[in-house]
């Protein structure tokens, strides 16, 4: 791990998980092609908030403080793949594949549908996906530039570590009801704290 | 008011190395774009970027910007081992090891986040660091962020036809068609006020807000009035304490894409009132090209060189006005800073909004 224990801040007012080998195929969303990782982080996503928040809200509104993290080491593996290999001989791409180009594309998707206006946000990992997103999180909050932030960590099958099936996990993130102990530190792997 | 210090920076671009480079680039408003040779383009519409020739590998060219900002705060050994590394590149699974090793070959503390929020990445990674610097979490950080124009973000790029057909990036101006890629490549030592002062050190200029904010739009299209990048900019402000008179320039965005382009003004519109029509504009995209992942950095780091030099840069390639962007853009040569305060705002896909605001030592 590289971070931090300022998730302290923060509490899980949800979560849900999207396995494949159990849950099936996500739906396809409209606009997404070719590859399975918009489609997981949209279902974990409409999984977590919909069990929280019921159905997304007409028009949308609401939560225009909520932010989005996503976390995610490989990303779009299978889109990134078929750029490369259509470069690589000489081809040309759909337009479509340059819309996908960038996880913020299916955040962006997730955010209309559920009219989330806070920080928009993806990271790769340098320790525990979900410490990472926690931690993150928790900076948004702390600054006031979100009032819940709704943390994604999704992986392809193929991803270092993971078990040979797509997987996705979402937490619903706010303010604990009691407010923590100030003055955690960032901490580093050596148990150094800066 | 949470200022934090500027304690050093570098930065490599297609004006050129260092920050000399940049500057008298901006200040000239001479772009940099040219025919792509990096690889072959026969197969795309677009055949510009503005590419640094000779340039290293991304890690290289990262190692080198993070030692020499280092070395221009005056970061010892000792200084850098109690210092981590904020990143900002495009995803790939490789990314953290490549973290790993620039922070171990730097002597920084270690990774603390990676940040792979396409445009938004830099000025994210920017935003963070100066929060836990202010929340004294952290003394200082090392934010470093990188992109060099290679075939595959050049092909997606050509293929959603976000390329100016005619090789011209022309932001804000009537008839712009479209972005050009530029290679950017830069690094920045954040600190807080109190570590400066107790090792001697004078900042290059202060960081003095930070807001982001999203669209809640369109996964790739700005919401166009501009309501993310609005409220950015207004957290931004508050957090400094600071009002939209005391801005003297706006390094925008702006990528010379139309939609785009007209959302970012209706945006400051919003944020700032009547200021958003008299203060001064440029978009130095028209000169160094869209540095993708690294563009935050690059363009914060040309702003606050030229608030130390009191001198802002051309929004180049202008050729009239666009009624959709009612703005006081620097057309015809440098202007001298007349107010104390900038704002470097970002946007990316995912309707992702970023506001940095900066001022001279």
């Amino acid at each position: 791990m590289s971070i931090l224990s300022t998730g302290a801040q923060v509490g899980i007012r949800h979560q849900a998980w999207w396995w494949v080998a159990e849950d099936g195929a996500p739906p396809v969303v409209p606009g997404f092609v070719h590859s399975s990782f918009n489609p997981l982080v949209a279902a974990v996503a409409d999984r977590c908030l919909g069990e929280h928040y019921g159905k997304p809200p007409e028009p949308p509104s609401d939560r225009g403080r909520t932010g989005l993290v996503l976390v995610t080491r490989g990303g779009d593996r299978a889109s990134a793949e078929h750029v490369r290999q259509t470069v690589a001989g000489g081809g040309r791409l759909g337009p479509l594949f340059f819309f996908q180009s960038v996880p913020n594309s299916i955040l962006g998707y997730l955010a209309a549908r559920w009219g989330l206006g806070g920080p928009v946000l993806c990271i790769s990992p340098t320790g525990s996906p979900v410490a990472d997103g926690i931690a993150e999180a928790a900076v948004l909050m702390s600054d006031g530039d979100a009032d819940e932030v709704l943390l994604i960590v999704a992986e392809q099958a193929g991803s270092e570590g993971d078990d040979g099936t797509d997987c996705a996990h979402a937490l619903l993130l706010g303010r604990p009801a009691e407010p923590a102990p100030a003055g955690d530190r960032v901490q580093y792997p050596e148990g150094r704290t800066a | 008011m949470a200022s934090i210090g500027i304690a050093g920076l570098a930065v490599t671009s297609a004006l050129g190395r260092g920050c000399a480079a940049q500057l008298s680039a901006v200040l000239a408003g001479a772009a940099a774009f040219s025919p792509v040779s990096r690889f072959d383009t026969g197969n795309r519409r677009v055949t510009v970027a503005a590419t640094l020739p000779d340039v290293a590998s991304l890690p290289v060219e990262l190692a080198v910007a993070v030692a020499d900002a280092c070395t221009e705060a005056g970061l010892g050994r000792p200084e850098r081992s109690s210092t981590p590394l904020f990143l900002a590149v495009h995803g790939h699974p490789d990314v953290p090891g490549q973290a790993i090793g620039l922070a171990e070959a730097a002597g920084l503390a270690g990774v603390a986040r990676i940040y792979t929020a396409a445009c938004v990445s830099a000025s994210s990674a920017v935003a963070a660091a100066a929060s836990l610097i202010s929340r004294g979490e952290l003394d200082r950080a090392v934010i470093a962020a990188g992109y060099l124009v290679e075939p595959d973000q050049y092909a997606l790029f050509d293929a959603g036809k976000a390329l100016a057909g005619d090789g011209v990036a022309r932001p804000f101006s009537r008839d712009r068609q479209g972005l050009l890629l530029g290679d950017g490549v830069a690094a920045l030592v954040l600190e807080s006020a109190r570590s400066a002062a107790r090792r001697n050190h004078s900042p290059i200029g202060w960081l003095a807000g930070w807001g982001r904010a999203g669209d809640a739009h369109h996964p790739c299209q700005p919401a166009p009035d501009g309501r993310g990048l609005a409220r950015a900019i207004g957290s931004a402000l508050a957090r400094a304490g600071v009002a939209a008179e005391q801005l003297g320039y706006v390094n925008a965005n702006a990528t010379g894409t139309p939609m785009s382009d007209a959302a970012e003004a209706a945006a400051l519109a919003e944020a700032l009132g009547p200021v958003a029509a008299r203060v001064p504009v440029s978009s130095t995209k028209s000169m160094h090209g869209h540095a993708l992942e690294a563009s935050g950095l690059l363009e914060l780091v040309i702003t606050v060189l030229s608030l130390a030099e009191g001198k802002l840069g051309v929004n180049a390639n202008y050729l009239g006005p666009d009624p959709d962007c009612p703005l006081d853009l620097i057309v015809d040569g440098p202007r001298q800073l007349a107010a104390p305060y900038a704002l470097s705002l970002n946007s990316a896909f995912g309707g992702a909004n970023t506001a940095l605001l900066v001022r001279a030592a």
